[in-house]
């Protein structure tokens, strides 16, 4: 699903990413740990084309992320949903027009559209909150509507970057449950984290990047 | 359909939230485009009023004084044979000098005094349309002055140059004052979907990230764009009417070019709906501009 081959990444004379490559299967559950600084959103951003590498190759289903047209570049991020540390969310915008956002760029129906958001949002647990305002919202619930905002689409890969960064253990380990209810659908996970109590949670492969060299791997805790 | 309702929906919300942003790019835009719109205003009028001269251009052919009645005749008829010729007015001197002391009954008693009428006998020509223009009448006068027995020809030839000559300065000015308006006019717009995009860039941040495509993302701001160039254009045009209706107000109370007013003419509704297009298009211009610039919205 996923494949880095000899990816390199320099930001101002400093290495972000040095000669990476490795390999995510279709269904996995990948924890990308390091600590800050260590390459892992860079290497999340170039998974959407958000980043371009100096060097090497990158496949995402099947297409070769490196030479993408531009125009080709939003039909790949449909196909992945990500979830960020911040939500971002769009503060005038209800849950449920936030949710909506994905399928309208694609110019879904509405009937389908209702009918995609309420899933997605039922999935996540804040149907009940579907015509408030991001503001009104927990943090938690926030990242739970941006969850729904990126698997509404039902993407093949869901990146997440430190979702759980503004999280409290609690919660933490609610939306680490979510992540592996998602995966257990079929989608692949990967989430960047420096926070060990996630990988005291996930029992499953982990990549650790340190200074932007790709560490030996081994298995989560839980 | 939802996608489109999505997008105009987008546009009227940049709109409302930006409303004095919004309203000041209107006015700007509208003002900008009446500075032109005034030349423009100007132009066409003194085109129709050219159009009318030159349409009422009366040329007046004088015979030698020696001519007999034959030859008056011959004179007429090789007039009458030009295709150029739409009517033809014979005056003998005995008319002329009826004339003339019709219109200057003070002045009659100079010519009484030289024992002789000095009036030269005339034809006057009206020309067909498809020989108004100034050079065809110049060239016709030049023709007929060559004919055997016609001493002169005469018309208000500077009037209608010196006329022709200030429709061309003011076309110059009206093109030069309106490609530095527009050019202002598509800054003014370019500016205030600047800060539109500006205000809106986490927004198109997260609408990139979750796969809108680059139309997708500009649609609104260029719609946007082109209303505020439309509702200045139109705006503007609003502007122009009332300050030509004042105008012509302002000539029928003070009695000055009495029944000029009734000559004067505003724009046609197809060269309101013309310029009104022309503002849209300004408007997309500036907004493209923007897009262009800000970046954020490429894909």
């Amino acid at each position: 699903m996923i494949q880095l081959i000899h990816v390199s990444k320099q930001y101002d004379q400093r290495p972000a990413l040095s000669d990476v490559t490795l390999e995510i299967g279709k269904g996995e559950f990948v924890l990308l740990m390091g600590p800050s600084g260590a390459g892992k959103s860079t290497l999340l951003r170039m998974l959407i084309r958000a980043e371009r590498p100096d060097e090497g190759q990158i496949f995402v289903h099947q297409k070769n992320v490196t030479t993408l047209k531009p125009s080709d570049i939003p039909y790949l991020r449909r196909k992945v949903g990500t979830v960020f540390q911040d939500f971002r969310l769009l503060p005038k915008k209800s849950v449920f027009e936030n949710v909506a956002l994905p399928l309208l760029v694609q110019g879904i129906s509405s009937a389908d559209i209702r009918r995609k958001v309420t899933e997605a949002l039922r999935a996540v647990g804040v149907e009940h909150k579907r015509d408030q305002l991001p503001a009104g919202l927990s943090t938690g619930e926030q990242q739970r509507v941006c969850i729904a905002r990126a698997i509404v689409n039902g993407p093949v890969v869901l990146l997440a970057d430190e979702p759980t960064g503004n999280l409290d253990p609690a919660l933490t380990a609610e939306i680490i449950e979510l992540f592996k209810l998602i995966n257990a659908r079929g989608t692949t996970v990967v989430v960047a984290t420096h926070d060990p109590l996630v990988m005291a949670q996930v029992n499953r492969r982990v990549l650790t990047l340190s200074q932007g060299r790709l560490l030996p791997e081994h298995r989560g805790l839980a | 359909m939802r996608t489109l309702s999505y997008l105009l929906r987008e546009s009227w919300v940049n709109m409302r939230t930006n409303r004095t942003t919004t309203m000041v790019a209107i006015l700007t835009t509208a003002f900008t485009l009446a500075c032109v719109g005034i030349f423009l205003l100007l132009y066409v009028n003194l085109r129709a009023a050219a159009g009318w001269l030159q349409d009422d251009i009366k040329i007046m052919v004088y015979l030698d004084d020696r001519l007999g009645s034959d030859s008056v005749a011959e004179v007429e008829q090789q007039l009458r044979g030009d295709r150029a010729v739409a009517s033809l007015l014979f005056i003998s001197k005995e008319q002329a000098l009826g004339e003339f002391k019709a219109q200057f009954p003070s002045e009659s008693h100079l010519l009484e005094g030289l024992g002789q009428n000095p009036l030269p006998a005339s034809f006057v020509v009206a020309l067909s349309p498809s020989f108004r223009s100034p050079d065809a009448v110049k060239r016709w006068a030049e023709r007929v002055r060559q004919v055997a027995g016609v001493s002169k020809v005469d018309y208000n030839q500077d009037w209608i140059d010196a006329l022709a000559t200030v429709i061309r300065s003011i076309e110059l000015v009206a093109i030069g004052i309106g490609v530095i308006l527009s050019a202002a006019a598509v800054t003014i717009i370019a500016n205030t979907i600047r800060l539109t995009l500006f205000a809106r860039r986490d927004e198109i941040a997260i609408l990139r990230l979750i796969g809108a495509t680059t139309s997708f993302i500009r649609i609104p701001y260029l719609l946007e764009g082109a209303v505020l160039g439309a509702l200045g254009s139109a705006l503007s045009l609003v502007m122009l009417k009332f300050m030509y209706e004042l105008f012509r107000q302002q000539m029928r109370t003070t009695g000055r070019f009495a029944g000029l007013e009734n000559l004067m003419t505003f724009f046609p509704p197809s060269i309101c709906l013309a310029l009104i297009a022309v503002g849209l298009g300004l408007g997309f211009a500036g907004s493209f501009v923007s897009i262009r610039r800000f970046g954020e919205a490429k894909a």
